[in-house]
């Protein structure tokens, strides 16, 4: 008898790991039991710190989410029993954005990229405070990206990524991209268009987007387009201009230690040229030189930074540069006709004609 | 001159060490170009593969500047031995550009398109000989100068501005090309393709020209030898 029990109970147990038949133990709770004490407004937990864990989440906590139509148990699918005994665990987005879910749930690849990304890498070596999804996309009110509501749509990802990234969230927002973006310029950059979405890598990493050889490539995706630079009257040679320097052609060669765009324009705080506290403002440049070339005077500011020689703006250095071309050919000319020329001579010479 | 030079009609033109001068000259100036235009053309693929056989730009840049420093001791060299030395002085001299020069030249165009029917009498050196050496000497300082002062940059901009320096990079690519260009298509035909000389003048290796060359392309040098008796 003991016997048949122990193993109609290791059948059942069994039945447990079985794929297909999950253990919908979420499925029993209902909304309204939840809501018996989180329903209560004043349902909250005091944190270590200080902090304060609001509680509060009713049946229309989901509304006009994505995921209105879920309830509590589907995502918080851990708590079996009410009230639960343990907190229960971080949500698991991938519970149902699985590829192939029957559900729908869209899925892509982001979420590979994200546990390759800084931030996936920290939380895989047990960092607690690294985003995981509902820490960028919300928790119970997540939007799709392109609703300008969304936690991580253009217009407030920067905001959301400035929740732990505080200060460079107030440079950012003092630059001339978080001024733009602000003013409801579409165009301008937030957080993503330089650093990825969810392949974000840390910025020493050579798999970085913002990696130091990678910066001017990132910059010329917007400064070097005339569709876009066109718009704010920006020019775009500044990226042809940087490339054909020193500074760019040794990044393109590989160099990591010299210049490229946001070593002088600086990074997240980006300001315009006019603007006394820009790196690049006149009275600035000595010292933004200064970082890699010690002693830099007041004449590194004498002179177009981005200059081409091939522009008649450059004035006289495009001189010189078309002075010497013309030289270069016309020298070339004189010298194959003069030797042509003597040819002829010689030749007449040598068949004895005058 | 040894006499067994003479017996072979051979004339001594160059001195070793005044041939070692253009030898380091001609190594130096490959060397340079090679690390220069790939430099220059760095857009071009041959360019790119020119800066990877270097060892990457950050060696292409201290290779171009070990060159430099020997080219400009060379040329420090050479303007010490044509100033001071008993062997260079005669050779400066020589090499002066005169009135006549512009003679001799408006006289070998006359003739070479059949107005005049004497073909100019050089002396040692001709008009062909002094364009190329005041040409390489001049391009020799410029690219120097320039030089210096990029490869110096944070000295040089104690004193010039930006746009100085700008100028200098300019004028140092430009004028590298524009030798390389007379070196090329000047060169190439006086020392190499013209009749009297093809394949090749020797005198560069051996210092010595045959006495038969001298008198029919420098008759005022062969006789001026000839009437010290050297002949």
């Amino acid at each position: 008898m003991r016997r048949r029990v122990l193993a109609a109970v290791l059948f059942l147990s069994g039945l447990w790991l079985l794929p297909g038949a999950p253990p919908d133990a979420g499925a029993a709770i209902s909304l309204e039991k939840c809501t018996l004490c989180h329903g209560k407004p004043e349902f909250r937990k005091l944190l270590v710190g200080g902090h304060i864990r609001d509680l509060f989440a009713t049946g229309d906590t989901l509304k006009g989410s994505v995921h209105e139509k879920k309830t509590c148990a589907d995502c918080h699918f851990d708590v079996a029993e009410i009230p639960h005994r343990e907190h229960p665990k971080r949500v698991v987005c991938t519970h149902c954005h699985f590829k192939g879910n029957k559900e729908g749930a869209p899925q892509s690849d982001n979420v590979l990229a994200y546990f390759d990304s800084v931030h996936g890498q920290a939380i895989a070596k047990g960092n607690t405070k690294a985003p995981y999804c509902q820490d960028c996309h919300g928790n119970h009110m997540v939007l799709k990206t392109k609703n300008p509501e969304s936690k991580v749509s253009h217009s407030k990802v920067a905001e959301t990524c400035g929740r732990c990234h505080i200060e460079i969230y107030a440079q950012y927002k003092g630059s001339v991209h978080g001024a733009a973006l602000g003013k409801g310029i579409q165009e301008a950059p937030s957080c993503p268009q330089c650093h990825g979405e969810h392949r974000i890598y840390a910025h020493k990493d050579p798999q970085s987007t913002v990696f130091a050889t990678k910066v001017s490539e990132q910059c010329s995706k917007c400064h070097a387009s005339i569709a876009i630079m066109g718009k704010f009257g920006i020019e775009t040679e500044q990226v042809a201009t940087y490339k054909e320097s020193f500074h760019g052609v040794a990044s393109k060669f590989g160099s990591r230690t010299v210049a490229n765009c946001s070593s002088c324009h600086g990074v997240h705080d980006i300001r315009p040229q006019e603007d006394p506290l820009s790196s690049v403002n006149k009275i600035n440049i000595p010292r933004t030189c200064g970082k890699c070339h010690p002693g830099a005077t007041a004449n590194f500011a004498v002179g177009k930074i981005h200059v081409d020689a091939k522009k008649k703006e450059s004035g006289i250095i495009y001189w010189t540069a078309t002075f010497f071309k013309w030289l270069t050919i016309g020298t070339m000319l004189a010298l194959i006709v003069h030797i042509f020329l003597d040819m002829y001579g010689r030749t007449r010479r040598l068949r004895g004609e005058q | 001159m040894s006499r067994a030079d003479l017996a072979s009609g051979q004339v001594i033109r160059m001195s070793l060490l005044f041939r070692l001068q253009p030898l380091m000259l001609t190594v130096l100036l490959l060397v340079l170009a090679v690390t220069g235009f790939a430099l220059m053309y760095h857009e071009n693929a041959l360019a790119q593969a020119v800066i990877r056989l270097e060892g990457g730009v950050q060696n292409r840049g201290i290779v171009h500047r070990v060159a430099a420093v020997l080219l400009m001791a060379n040329l420090v060299y050479h303007i010490f031995y044509m100033l001071f030395s008993r062997e260079g002085r005669p050779e400066l001299r020589d090499l002066m550009i005169t009135r006549r020069d512009i003679d001799d030249f408006l006289q070998s165009l006359r003739y070479n398109i059949g107005a005049a029917t004497e073909y100019p009498r050089f002396g040692k050196y001709g008009y062909k000989e002094k364009f190329q050496y005041w040409g390489a000497a001049a391009g020799t300082v410029l690219v120097s100068i320039t030089g210096f002062m990029l490869w110096a940059e944070g000295f040089s901009m104690i004193f010039l501005p930006k746009f100085v320096l700008d100028l200098a990079m300019v004028i140092h690519g430009y004028q590298g090309l524009l030798a390389f260009v007379i070196l090329f298509f000047w060169h190439l035909y006086n020392v190499h393709l013209h009749p009297s000389v093809f394949p090749m003048n020797p005198s560069w290796i051996t210092g010595k020209v045959s006495a038969e060359w001298l008198r029919q392309e420098h008759p005022l040098e062969y006789e001026k030898l000839k009437e010290e008796g050297l002949l």
